[in-house]
């Protein structure tokens, strides 16, 4: 069973890992590329436990013909070095 | 947070022990992997107060010395750098600052000092280090806002923070960080993510003894034993915008929230739960409503197969639970699935089992306090035998 359903604005983009990702309550992080939303895939996995959840998203966001400006999820901020 | 005075005719021993999810080097055994049973940490022998985030941990030593560990990729340790720290090292910047009270959230954390102002550090892109705007800090920065007033306490939930401050003029809770899911309580209305504090609506003729944050939830405990909750629902009920007092006949004491359940104990050392549609759940057929409540409530259950066994501490995981005795036993429930239950195996468990801590039984003598982190759980137990 899908631990959640999460919008996929409410998701952030990592640059490291190339996904959208969410919180796992495991401590790891639901993931899931740009790619696989491409095709319609909806479902994010963590790579450290059996849990998963769904991306509630527009497919047409994600398609080739879109352009990306559609598509505007929380961002993550550099770390600013004091 | 409840620190037993010491007595001097009597020596304490206190040991520190985790287990659960450590890929993080949250566990601070040095290593890199989960634990499935106990593992006693040499190095921590004495803690007054310790708060468990997401992949990391504050601890608070009797000198008011502030040790952080695990996961620092977003800053959330204060060292200075986005390294993990597999080992409890001191946050040097908060020495002089005597801090008392401290919290750790998703991958954020805060501090708070005598002086009763707010440090805050690690993963900011939701507001949630109340500095004004959306960047990370590695190094705790003072919460401006708060200079003129005095913090007494703060917690840290996934992407948003609440302060409790004393003063003149009552208690105020503030919060800070994402609200899609009404956790910040400061309106009728979801507010996406707000940077600076801002005040709690409903709460102003309570005395709040203490706020609680966990995932998306949020709330407060008043000194009269009533509780408040906010933000996302529990066991499918609808999202709530203001703190709304759980009804109860009974007094509460301590109240603690997963990411889909909270746990409440009561004064007369019961323990109850909300929610858990998931796997905090307790799917026990023969759960007792102790509320009759309409739909859009949670129901309050009481916690079966504990046979009038006194409970005087509980913490929650984001899927587990865990309470302590008055006899210093550890019991746990829940998801299992990293070890953070602590029974030698993954597997869940749907009524509190109790966890094997060395070789030692618990005792009169015994106290334990317990904590978890979002897939981990830490113990202090302390032992006190008399001298010859
Ligand atoms: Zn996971």
């Amino acid at each position: 069973m899908s631990y959640d359903d999460v919008e996929i604005e409410d998701m952030e983009w990592n640059e490291e890992l190339k996904a959208f990702t969410y919180p796992c309550p495991c401590g790891d992080l639901f993931q899931i590329t740009k790619d696989e939303l491409k095709i319609g895939e909806e479902i994010a996995r963590c790579p450290s436990c059996s849990l998963y959840i769904t991306v509630i998203y527009n497919m047409e966001d994600f398609s080739d013909q879109k352009s990306k400006t559609n598509i505007e999820p929380a961002k993550q901020q550099p770390v600013a070095v004091a | 947070m409840e620190a037993k005075e010491r007595v001097n005719d009597t020596e304490e021993k206190e040991e520190a022990w985790s287990w659960g999810a450590g890929t993080e080097g949250q566990l601070g055994t040095g290593k890199l992997q989960d634990e499935h049973i106990p593992q006693l940490l040499p190095i921590l022998s004495s803690l007054s107060l310790l708060s468990c985030g997401g992949a990391h941990v504050i601890a608070l030593t009797p000198g008011k010395m502030v040790l952080t560990w695990g996961r620092g990729t977003s800053g959330q340790l204060g060292h200075g750098n986005l390294v993990n720290s597999l080992e409890p090292k001191p946050v040097d910047l908060l020495n002089n600052y005597n801090i008392t009270h401290v919290s750790a959230g998703w991958n954020h954390s805060g501090f708070v000092s005598e002086s009763g102002h707010l440090y805050t550090c690690g993963d900011g892109s939701f507001g949630q280090l109340g500095l004004g705007d959306y960047r990370s800090q590695n190094c705790p920065i003072k919460v401006s806002c708060f200079a003129f007033r005095h913090v007494e306490q703060i917690a840290c939930g996934m992407r948003h923070s609440l302060a409790l401050l004393k003063g003149e003029h009552g208690d105020q809770v503030y919060s800070f960080g994402s609200g899609k899911r009404g956790q910040l309580g400061t309106s009728n209305e979801k507010i996406k993510s707000i940077s600076l504090p801002r005040s709690v609506s409903g709460l102003e003729e309570v005395k709040v003894s203490s706020i609680i944050a966990n995932g998306d939830h949020s709330a407060a405990l008043s000194a009269d034993g009533h509780l408040y909750t906010w933000g996302r629902g529990f066991g499918g009920t609808p999202e709530v915008c203001c703190p709304n007092r759980v009804i109860s006949p009974f007094s509460f004491t301590q109240a603690t929230l997963g990411w889909n359940h909270a746990l409440i104990l009561t004064d007369e050392g019961e323990v109850l739960m909300l929610g858990g549609s998931h796997h905090g759940v307790l799917n026990n057929p023969q759960k007792e409503n102790l509320a009759k409540q309409d739909s859009n409530e949670a129901h309050l259950q009481k916690i079966h197969g504990l046979n009038r066994i006194k409970v005087v501490g509980i913490a929650s995981g984001a899927e587990h639970s865990v309470l302590t005795t008055e006899n210093g036993v550890v019991m746990t429930w829940g998801w299992g699935e990293h070890g953070q239950l602590g029974l030698g195996s993954t597997s869940d468990h749907t009524s509190p089992q109790v966890v094997r801590l060395g070789e030692n039984v618990a005792h009169e003598h015994m106290t334990s306090k317990v904590y978890c982190g979002s897939g981990f759980t830490f113990v202090v137990r302390t032992q006190r035998g008399k001298r010859d």
